[in-house]
């Protein structure tokens, strides 16, 4: 890969050409078409330069080949690449007419007219961090959005939530929209170096155009184009780095104060429990300590006396921490991109190449991905593109989440150091496998002592699942995105553009036939490979016209889209030692396979009006049919309408000298949400493959509501935005008003009914919230440079209407009036000085079921009522805030993300602090505050080794989440440009970049971004990098 | 100018054209069936019974709570037979797992419902088909009634004191046909009532004959019968369902050498089948759990005064001392190879040998001890070459009759705690048990039953934490 690379390096390098000089002329004039006199013309890069004359006129001698920059004090600068053509008219905008354009949906707007809320992240922000995964770009960079990024495996998508969260089973991320189509490919297949910018569309105006599937928000990603008229440019761009895990993991126990602690809480057991004297609950715990563990690493009959203390050493006390993760993860990255254009065609082409790697030994994602895109004017009147992108990725992740045996973070979590990593004989010496490789302990091994039968996950062990077993994802993405465009009259445009889209999805997953799970089976292979295939189509026509101080713009568009899934999967077991391809299979367990379809048909019509550039109204409409739910339900009709004031093109503030931009803006519209509630979800179906024996076999699928549509949300929106002083202070302020009704929501039925919930359209919550985002330009001298930004918002989540006067859904109950994301759980009473029990609290009742408002301690968890906690999962301020610097030939940039307010349930320490409930799980150093005496007073139950609820869900274990992240640190060093010159370069950047290399966080051992849920997985941690890299311009 | 533009306006025209209505209708769902094709047929239908019975073992939410035989094995180590190592099950070893959040309770509670809803929605299905024939209905019809009895009286044993306690008791909720709304409780005599109504028809209309062993049957039917009026001490007609049950299911002890993992042995009455590509794994009790030679579990052992019943030369004597010539205080000292552990091993769920020992013990307690001696010797005979008829009679024959039970079935449906439950006696630990009297049932203990899931109270407006008060 790297060979390649550099090959194309240098005969880019070797492609010279000699040409001769020629004489360019022409007019420069104003965006009125007034001639401006005084324009300055320069060869780049020389000092060849002319002045136009009093009507305009110029006329310069340079190089075919070269670069003309035309400039004109107040107005925007231009180049143009001196080609075939010799006359060059320039008309030269003024600089704030020449202001950013905006992707917006289906199209682009000028900053200016855009009335709705629509943020942007340009490519340089983008390239100040690392985003594997594209879309992480904008934690912290954009306010009212919350971003989650869960886990450390790289390639890892983030969960994103704009402006609250308005759907609870239905899809509540926003839809990602690449180059103008749907995406439905991996985001991680996106390489961050090929992105020109983001834009998060947040209110009803900017996303009333995507109707049904527009109502949590639209992400638009656009990808890089060549400029037509000039230059070709090359850059490269090389880094490497080091990773390892940004927060701290738990404090675990070791393995002697494991094995006191583990006796302590069975004599507990034997005194408290089942009252016998406490000398001979100590004999029992001493008799009892080695059967109970199935090990014996002390090799003597009773390794702790009757006093709790240990009288032996142990033979081995292991470290799954060190031997599971990664603690020098490397992380590489090379890209290549090339772009220019002639006269009437332009190209951008970029190839990139990622590989890092994760917490978890063997955790790695590796991708190359490569993208062309041409646009050129075939007739005067014709314009066309086509947009080519392959991605292929591959990504080794082993369980480092959830319940599996194999998560080898629940594994570091539940197994004590008392269990070893290598089986040992009965003496505790290692066993070694034909004299030299140490054998995997399953812990299994039923007729020994001191190597015996673990009590918890036996038949595993995680650091084997992670060396001898595969989870292997591979993704092939393509996608080709073609447009045409036809000038049908002087202001009717008629565009023309069908993308398609394929994604491959490789799950490879294999489980080693000598140890483990599948060893019985000789090994185990499933595999499944899916094909997803987008096919949308847009057909838009518009219109534009200017009279004199009004300006209105159309657009009238039909789309089609159809999402196709195409199922596979085969699994197989019995194979030979290093096979582990199906074919190889003796025994095939089970095959799999369906195709599923998706479309949706859609009218849709925009209008944009301006007057004098004062007044902005727009309003907008769409007609969705999907065939997601039955022929009554199926089409929804969605709109906004929007308007804005800029205030500072009214004469009365145009004067006004430190107001360079005032403009105010409103928006109301009305969207819908299908999208994550399956193909069919409103048929009630029978499914197969619950075949008994030879015989097929089917069951009925859970309840479903025949008459299921879509969410609706209404969204209002208020926003300022402003600059002031030369544009050195800029920002936004907005309001937000999100109203979800007829959520698609999977209600708790009574188990009795045998269905555990039904897919129905109940109740609506309100999402509200206010966003600010400054931007300072604090310091701008010659040499030395320095902008702030910052950003953050207060987000409020409430429900409105239910149904029914509540539910119950796990730690959640939801009420009018209350958030979605309140803990709702037993409050803790803290421990029982007397008996050092665990306690909580219970609303005294009365007879007639009244509660007197009183309440009291119980130690009997069944008893304990539940109670609102007022502490909600989600964050209630989140944001960013971000430092630009450069000084001489230095530049500095640094964002941090940061979030307030949450609270997470973490069962992990919770399942840490179980006191010894079951044998051979691993405890926290915590744990030596436990109760030991009558008197003592603490907040850590008795150890007991029996079951009880001491560390059952309650507030013991909810933690306030607050936490601020350096995101991204990235400190450059640019070559003198006389060095540059010398060696023939356009720029070359040396770089250091931190990715994560800071994190305060208030509750410790959990990576602060888990879920929006609020409870902890057993997840692996995000990483910390430092990386060197240079860019190079050719 | 005009020409191209009219040519555009065409083209546009024509796409939209060819999007026509049928665009959203052409998607159609593959790979599930709707509801008026499922029961069109007598085979279609059969396809939902066959999906049933597959769901009575489809590795439900954990190895301890994966399918029917979880529930039963959950019975199994409550007992004194068993000796449970360290590991899943513990804590239903140690007699302590019954609060509303637990795994067991909600799951020996959501399971049985799952099903039951399964088989209304199956009877609901059958009763309205315009296809099926009155002749066809009702063998359907005879199979998922003798499930449905056969569900609920799970759920009336492990939700309330046993029947003769007290029939006025609540009792799980009874559902006739699908709802998506919960019922109330029920009582034990509702709860009974309508298991005996359903059993009265499955006896009358469920075919002899069947696909395999997994299937139900009238054999089934009445093997199920047998038992819920052993339960409810209806002795007359637990001994003439009891025998209507054995019949051409010829006594074979070759099992006990085998590993009691195929239902083709003619003891087996009714079974969980496996293959390679329909295992549940290692989640099989009791064999992944008593097997200590396999891959499975292996947690398993044996009480060493319950080993002491069974003379050499029984063929239920599978027990192997693990540390020969020691003395047995481990409790890991005696190990069984009744059961053969691996990923295709059948699972037996009644077999003749009990039908026939019910039929001993209601001859008994109605008082021809004659013929319940006779059939006890029968048996003991078949098991044991050297046997010889002990000439007990009275509560001695009946308790000889019930350790009978204990040799016979140990391992496979909880013998012990069915019938210290049933019977209202108590179950106390004795040899060399890990956990000792701590886990002891007294007789009609509130262990022997479960609490009422929090998820149901939460989510039924019919029941209310109340319902747990004193439970």
């Amino acid at each position: 890969m790297k060979v390649a690379f550099y090959c194309i390096v240098i005969s880019l390098f070797l492609i010279q050409s000699i040409n001769a000089q020629v004489l360019v002329k022409g007019v420069i004039s104003d965006e009125t078409g007034i001639p401006l006199p005084g324009a300055s013309i320069v060869e780049k890069g020389t000092v060849n330069g002319v002045s136009s004359d009093f009507d305009g006129n110029y006329m310069i001698e340079v190089p075919k080949g070269s670069t003309l920059e035309f400039s004109f004090i107040g107005y925007g600068k231009q180049t143009f690449l001196v080609g075939e053509s010799t006359t060059f008219n320039v008309t030269l905008y003024p600089d704030n007419e020449l202001e950013e354009v905006v992707v917006v949906a289906f199209g682009k707007q000028t900053k200016e007219t855009i009335v709705g809320s629509v943020a942007v992240i340009s490519s340089e922000s983008i390239n100040k961090q690392s985003a594997t995964t594209i879309t992480q770009a904008i934690q912290g960079s954009i306010p009212g959005i919350n971003i989650i990024n869960p886990g450390g495996i790289p390639g890892t998508n983030p969960t994103i939530r704009i402006r609250g969260i308005g759907s609870i089973n239905a899809e509540a991320s926003p839809l990602i929209i690449v180059d103008g189509a749907p995406f439905n490919g991996n985001l991680n297949s996106i390489a961050q170096e090929q992105v020109a910018s983001i834009s998060v569309l947040k209110d009803a105006s900017s996303t009333s155009l995507y109707g049904s599937r527009g109502a949590n928000g639209v992400i638009i990603i656009s990808t890089k184009s060549g400029t037509k008229s000039t230059e070709t440019s090359i850059s490269l761009s090389s880094s490497y780095g080091s990773s390892s895990i940004a927060t701290p993991m738990h404090r675990l126990l070791d393995i002697n104060r494991y094995t006191e602690y583990f006796w302590e809480g069975y004599r507990n057991r034997e005194l408290y429990e089942n009252n016998n004297s406490p000398e001979l609950a100590a004999t029992l715990a001493s008799d009892n300590l080695v059967s109970s563990l199935g090990y014996n690493p002390y090799g003597v009959d009773q390794p702790v006396n009757k006093e709790g203390k240990l009288v032996a050493s142990p033979m081995w006390n292991t470290d799954w921490k060190k031997t599971i993760i990664n603690e020098n993860a490397y992380k590489v990255q090379h890209g290549i991109s090339v772009s220019g254009g002639a006269e009437k065609t332009s190209f951008y082409f970029g190839s990139n190449y990622l590989r890092e790697e994760g917490q978890v030994k063997t955790t790695y994602f590796e991708r190359v991905a490569t993208r062309l895109k041409v646009d050129t004017q075939v007739r005067e009147l014709i314009e066309t593109g086509l947009n080519i992108s392959y991605t292929s990725s591959k990504q080794n992740s082993p369980n480092q989440s959830g319940s599996a045996f194999s998560n080898s973070i629940q594994w570091i979590y539940s197994l004590p150091s008392y269990y070893p990593i290598y089986r040992r004989n009965n003496n505790g010496e290692l066993i070694t496998q034909n004299g030299k490789d140490f054998i995997l302990d399953y812990g299994g091994n039923n007729l020994q002592t001191v190597n015996g039968v673990r009590p918890a996950f036996s038949g595993e062990n995680a650091y084997g699942a992670i060396i001898n077993n595969q989870i292997l994802n591979r993704n092939n993405y393509i996608s080709l995105n073609g447009y045409l465009k036809f000038k049908l009259l002087e202001n009717l445009n008629f565009n023309s553009q069908f993308a398609y889209e394929n994604a491959t999805v490789d799950n490879f997953r294999f489980d080693n036939n000598e140890f483990g799970a599948a060893a019985t089976v000789d090994g185990r292979v499933s595999q499944s490979r899916n094909f997803f295939t987008t096919k949308n189509a847009i057909q838009t026509i518009s219109f534009e016209k200017n009279l004199g101080a009004h300006s209105i713009k159309t657009d009238a568009i039909f789309e089609t889209y159809e999402f196709e899934e195409n199922l596979m999967s085969a699994q197989g077991t019995g194979f030979l030692p290093n096979i582990n391809v199906l074919s190889g299979s003796t025994s095939p367990e089970s095959v799999g396979g369906s195709i599923n379809k998706e479309r949706l048909l859609s009218i849709i019509g925009r209008i944009n009006y301006s007057f004098n550039r004062k007044f902005i109204l727009e309003g907008s409409f769409r007609r969705d049919g999907s065939s997601k739910f039955s022929r009554e339900t199926r089409w929804g009709s969605f709109f906004s309408v929007g308007g804005s004031w800029v205030l500072s093109n009214e004469s009365f503030i145009k004067n006004v000298d430190w107001i360079n931009n005032l403009k105010l803006k409103a928006s109301y519209g009305e969207l819908g949400n299908n999208r994550g509630v399956g193909f069919f979800p409103y048929l009630q179906v029978f499914e197969t493959g619950f075949s008994q024996l030879n015989k097929p076999g089917i069951l009925s699928l859970e309840f479903v509501d025949p008459n299921l549509s879509w969410e609706k949300t209404a969204l209002t929106n208020i926003g300022v935005e402003f600059s002031f002083f030369e544009n050195r202070i800029n920002g936004s302020v907005e309001y937000y008003n999100k109203e979800s009704i007829d959520l698609i929501y999977d209600q708790p039925l009574a188990l009795s009914t045998g269905n555990e919930v039904v897919k129905t359209n109940v109740g609506a919550v309100k999402n509200s919230g206010l966003e600010f985002s400054f931007d300072t330009n604090v310091l701008k001298q010659d040499s030395f440079e320095l902008n702030l930004g910052l950003n953050f918002s207060f987000d409020k989540n409430e429900i409105t209407e239910l149904t029914q006067d509540e539910f119950i859904d796990g730690n959640k109950k939801w009420q009018v009036g209350k958030s979605l994301f309140e803990f709702f759980m037993p409050k803790s009473a803290g421990v029982d000085f007397r008996d050092g029990y665990q306690m909580w609290f219970k609303d005294i009742v009365t007879d007639q079921g009244v509660r007197t408002g009183e309440q009291i301690k119980t130690k009997e968890y069944s008893e304990a009522t539940r109670y609102y906690t007022g502490k909600s999962s989600i964050p209630s301020f989140v944001g960013g805030f971000s430092i630009n610097s450069s000084f001489k030939n230095f530049d500095l940039s640094a964002l941090f993300n940061f979030s307030f307010g949450s609270y997470i349930y973490d069962s992990v320490y919770a399942s840490l602090m179980n006191g010894f409930e079951r044998a051979g799980r691993q405890g926290h150093p915590d744990l030596e505050k436990r109760w030991q005496n009558p008197g003592d007073l603490t907040d850590v139950p008795l150890f007991l080794n029996g079951q009880n609820d001491f560390n059952s869900e309650s507030t013991r274990f909810l933690f306030k989440n607050d936490y601020i992240r350096l995101r991204g640190l990235n400190i450059g060093y640019n070559l003198s440009e006389n060095l540059i010159d010398k060696l023939n370069l356009e720029k070359f950047r040396i770089f250091f970049q931190g990715d994560n290399i800071f994190t305060y966080q208030s509750h410790r051992g959990i990576d602060p971004e888990q879920a929006l849920s609020g409870l902890t997985d057993n997840r692996s941690h995000q990483m910390k990098t430092y990386s060197l890299g240079i860019n190079l311009q050719l | 100018m005009k020409k191209s533009l009219i040519k555009f306006y065409l083209f546009i025209v024509i796409i939209l054209l060819s999007c026509d209505k049928d665009y959203l209708e052409e998607p159609k769902p593959t790979g599930t069936i709707n509801s008026d094709a499922v029961f069109k047929s007598k085979e279609s239908a059969e396809a939902l019974i066959s999906g049933i019975l597959r769901l009575s073992r489809i590795s439900y939410e954990k190895t301890d709570s994966a399918g029917l035989y979880s529930i039963f094995f959950a019975r199994v180590v409550k007992g004194n037979d068993l000796i449970l190592g360290n590991g899943w099950y513990l804590f239903d070893y140690e007699n302590d797992n019954r609060e509303p959040t637990y795994r067991r309770t909600t799951f020996t509670w959501e399971f049985p419902f799952t099903i039951i809803n399964q088989i209304n929605i199956f009877i609901d299905g059958v009763n309205n088909s315009e296809y099926l024939l009155d002749s066809e209905k009702q063998p359907l019809l005879g199979q998922a009634f003798a499930l449905r009895a056969f569900y609920y009286f799970q759920l009336a044993m492990e939700f309330q004191h046993t029947f003769s306690f007290d029939p006025s008791l609540p009792a799980p909720p009874i559902y006739k046909e699908p709802a998506n709304e919960g019922k109330a409780m029920s009582s034990l005599t509702e709860l009974y009532n309508f298991i005996l109504e359903d059993l009265n028809y499955a006896v009358q209309f469920t075919p002899e004959t069947r696909i395999n062993k997994s299937y139900v049957n009238r054999s089934v039917a009445f093997a199920i019968s047998a038992r819920v009026h052993q339960v409810m001490g209806n002795w007359q007609e637990a001994a003439s369902m009891a025998n209507n049950a054995k019949q051409g299911f010829e006594f074979n002890a070759s099992e006990f050498k085998e590993g009691f993992d195929d239902m083709s042995n003619s003891e087996w009455i009714w079974a969980m089948p496996q293959q390679l590509d329909q295992s549940n794994y290692f989640d099989i009790a009791p064999h992944s759990f008593t097997d200590i030679n396999s891959d499975g579990y292996g947690l398993a052992y044996w009480n060493r005064d319950f080993v002491a019943l069974f003379s050499d030369t029984d063929v239920r004597n599978t027990f192997t001392n693990q540390f020969e010539g020691e003395e047995e205080t481990r409790y890991n000292t005696w190990a069984s190879t009744k059961f053969k552990f691996a990923f295709t091993s059948d699972i037996p769920i009644i077999r003749s040998v009990e039908m026939h020992l019910i039929e001993a013990e209601a001859k008994a307690r109605l008082g021809d001890e004659t013929e319940a001696a006779n059939l006890l010797f029968e048996l003991q005979k078949n098991r044991d070459v050297n046997a010889i008829p002990s000439g007990n009679i009275g509560e001695l024959l009946i308790d000889e009759i019930l350790i009978e039970r204990r040799k016979e079935l140990y391992g496979e449906m909880g013998v012990e705690w069915y019938d210290a439950k049933r019977l209202r006696l108590g179950i106390s630990r004795t040899g060399n048990h890990r956990i000792k009297s701590a886990a002891n049932l007294e007789p009609d203990d509130k262990k022997f039953f479960l609490k009422i899931p929090q998820k149901e109270i939460d989510a039924n407006y019919l029941i209310d934490n109340s319902v747990n008060i004193d439970r």
